[in-house]
């Protein structure tokens, strides 16, 4: 059997500020990120709720010792570099020394956030000008090759951009990738800003809560869009104890399905979901009664909830685990997502507590099982974060207590 | 539908057509910008439109995972599924991917891996601004008449392949894949070098040295010491004159291997210096990407 693959560091930023204290502070206190964003440049920003980090441009600038203004570091770069400034801050930069480790990034829209600003400029007949510095920054790699040239990291690179699953997948890329022997240490996780290009998108959808979303919720409208960027150290757990380091959580099993039904909408049954959850506890060799607590994908979407909600009471039919969606607190932060909340349900299982769904208020008629809506306490051994998205793309991941 | 989802379906049925697989276990593919074309109409009319009145289609087809999304939905495939979006490393990074995943499993496995990029008018109009063309823009085919200047030429496509861990009706082996980000010339060719030596080559065993340059003076340095270091045994072949300069065009030059290998023989258009190999076993396909990545493919036929 091949070994154990561990969690020995964590970053993050998110709407709910940055680093692990903020984060857990927040999640017991149930208070959400959410507010009318003020550094996205849209007309829509009083009518809708965002989960956008407090941190300027050149306040994300000013943490990483950057210069400021117009830098040529998009919003995108600056929350992953601050996310893995935390990582790197917490671990003996010496693991990175050789080339043995992969740096596996995810990401939605690259740098979309400063493109759609300057774009107008990008085609006109200019030479000259401050655009020139963002000219190469729409597509999703730019952040990864930030990341190491800031951090002189000279790592296997990947990117991988599947939608709403694509830092789950990055966690999964990296798990493989030293089971396989290729590399001995991944730092694996995702990044997205807010930005207008995908605040329209969404709301073209009709899919855009302009209040705070309101997962598994009878009355629900649509998701909440947020901002972030989570990165997490991942190892053989017998590397990690022969460092002395200390074993966060063992990532003990992962599922990458395909729903094969619909280009945007998940299958409504439910058991493109079903499929992924138990294809990912077998690979855990678990069983579904072993979970203590899921962490939902919960868009909060008329789509998802329902059949992912179908699917959780199907597959736990013997006995059904805690479960919530954290994406009230932080908005749907697209891929970095899968990295936030397998953090989140690191964290669930460090505290023992499972973190309450935010805004339910109204059982949906389509399922009869409801979400944890305060803060619980309940032993916590096994934990499934699920990350689904756009292309039928479903990821879940299984966190275990070291 | 745009035109990069219909490359890139189109591409990757025909690919499994002619395997005669209508299931794969897996479809696994690279780009290294996806749909520019539905990028470019949902941000231009967003901003044009003033954030009004918007249609969702060009949105969802700019996610770089759609054209997977519908490959899976054309052959049910509810297995793996994965997208990699890495610039000049997209394609292979696809191909490790599904290398791995043929290790991983003992049962017969077929995974569909893909790659596609397009170019747009406003794509070589914002690329122009940072060097990356020849201008004027020369014939394709004078191409490396040109290799004196910095930048190359815009291109674009897509292609598939099924890969499975069976021998039978292979047309050939992908035996390593190794890519390099901001690699001197020296990197790159003491990586070659030990890729060969850990498959237990040397440079001349290699029958087809398939080359990525793309006429870009500042590009010629590691291909000029490639040829210098290959042995009157190797024929040098080009392949860029003829797809031009674009993130996945490896996937290019990885077809081009599979009919070479098929054929046994290599069009004059190809060759910069015939070598005396005879018969095509081993290729040996080094490219890069615009300034500052670089890939290695070692190829065997079966």
């Amino acid at each position: 059997m091949a070994e154990r693959i561990v969690i020995t560091a964590t970053g993050i930023i998110s709407a709910l500020g940055l680093g692990t204290k903020k984060h857990a502070d927040a999640l017991i206190n149930k208070k959400a990120g959410m507010r009318h964003p003020l550094h996205l440049q849209t007309k829509h920003a009083q009518e809708f709720v965002c989960g956008e980090v407090d941190y300027s441009n050149d306040e994300l600038a000013s943490l990483l010792e950057l210069p400021t203004g117009d830098n040529g570091y998009t919003r995108t770069t600056l929350l992953a570099l601050v996310a893995m400034q935390e990582l790197m801050q917490n671990t003996d930069t010496k693991l990175f020394a050789d080339n043995s480790f992969a740096l596996i990034n995810a990401n939605t829209v690259g740098g979309m956030c400063s493109v759609e600003d300057m774009y107008p400029d990008f085609l006109s007949d200019k030479t000259e000008g401050a655009f020139l510095k963002y000219i190469d920054t729409l597509d999703c790699a730019e952040s990864t090759l930030n990341i190491a040239r800031h951090f002189q990291l000279k790592p296997f690179i990947a990117t991988i951009s599947t939608a709403c699953s694509s830092s789950a997948n990055a966690l999964i890329l990296g798990a493989r990738m030293i089971q396989n022997g290729v590399i001995q240490r991944a730092i694996c996780g995702g990044c997205d800003a807010l930005s207008r290009f995908t605040l329209n998108g969404f709301n073209s959808l009709k899919n855009v809560d302009k209040e705070q979303c309101r997962p598994f919720d009878g009355n629900r409208f649509g998701l909440n869009l947020g901002e972030g960027a989570a990165y997490l150290l991942l190892e053989k757990e017998s590397d990690a104890v022969a460092r002395g380091a200390e074993i966060l959580a063992i990532f003990c099993g992962y599922a990458n399905t395909n729903d094969a039904y619909h280009p945007t909408a998940p299958s409504p049954d439910g058991t493109g979901a079903m499929r992924t959850m138990g294809q990912a506890l077998q690979k855990a060799g678990l069983y579904a009664a072993d979970i203590d607590y899921i962490n939902a994908h919960g868009t909060a979407t008329i789509n998802n909830d329902p059949a992912e909600g179908k699917a959780i009471q199907m597959l736990f039919s013997s006995k059904q685990p805690a479960f919530s969606s954290t994406k009230a607190y932080t908005g749907h932060t697209l891929a970095a997502a899968g990295a936030i909340e397998a953090f989140f349900s690191i964290l669930a299982i460090l505290e023992q507590k499972v973190w309450p769904n935010l805004n339910f208020n109204t059982p949906m008629e389509e399922m009869n099982i409801q979400p944890v809506t305060e803060v619980k306490d309940i032993p916590i051994n096994h934990v499934i974060s699920n990350s689904f998205g756009f292309g039928g793309s479903n990821v879940s991941l299984i966190f275990s207590k070291a | 539908m745009s035109k990069l989802l219909k490359m890139g379906i189109s591409c990757g049925m025909n690919a499994l057509q002619k395997a005669g697989i209508e299931q794969p276990q897996a479809i696994i593919t690279g780009t290294g910008r996806g749909s520019m074309v539905d990028t470019e109409q949902f941000l231009v009319s967003m901003i044009a439109n003033g954030e009004e009145a918007l249609t969702p289609t060009s949105f969802i087809q700019s996610t770089y995972n759609s054209i997977n999304g519908w490959l899976a939905l054309q052959t049910k495939c509810t297995g793996y599924n994965q997208t990699y979006v890495n610039r000049g490393a997209s394609f292979e990074l696809a191909l490790f991917d599904a290398q791995m995943l043929l290790n991983e499993t003992n049962e017969n496995m077929h995974v569909l891996v893909g790659c596609f990029d397009e170019i747009t008018p406003d794509y070589v109009k914002v690329k122009d601004k940072i060097g990356y063309w020849k201008q004027p823009a020369p014939a394709n085919t004078d191409l490396y008449q040109h290799s004196n200047t910095p930048g190359t030429i815009a291109g674009e496509g897509a292609a598939f392949f099924t890969i499975t861990n069976k021998k039978e009706n292979g047309i050939c082996s992908l035996e390593a894949v190794k890519m390099l980000q901001g690699a001197d010339t020296a990197e790159v060719i003491t990586n070659i070098n030990n890729l060969l030596a850990e498959n237990n080559l040397n440079i001349s065993d290699i029958d087809v040295l398939l080359c990525g340059m793309n006429g870009d003076s500042r590009q010629m340095e590691a291909y000029d010491q490639l040829s210098d270091l290959a042995s009157d045994h190797t024929t040098i072949a080009n392949f860029k004159h003829l797809c031009g300069e674009y993130d996945t065009s490896s996937g290019f030059a990885t077809w081009l291997a599979t009919e070479l290998f098929k054929a046994q023989e290599i069009p004059g258009i190809l060759v910069a210096r015939k070598g005396r190999h005879k018969g095509i076993k081993t290729i040996l396909l080094v490219n890069h990407y615009i300034l500052n990545s670089h890939s290695i493919m070692l190829l065997k036929s079966l």
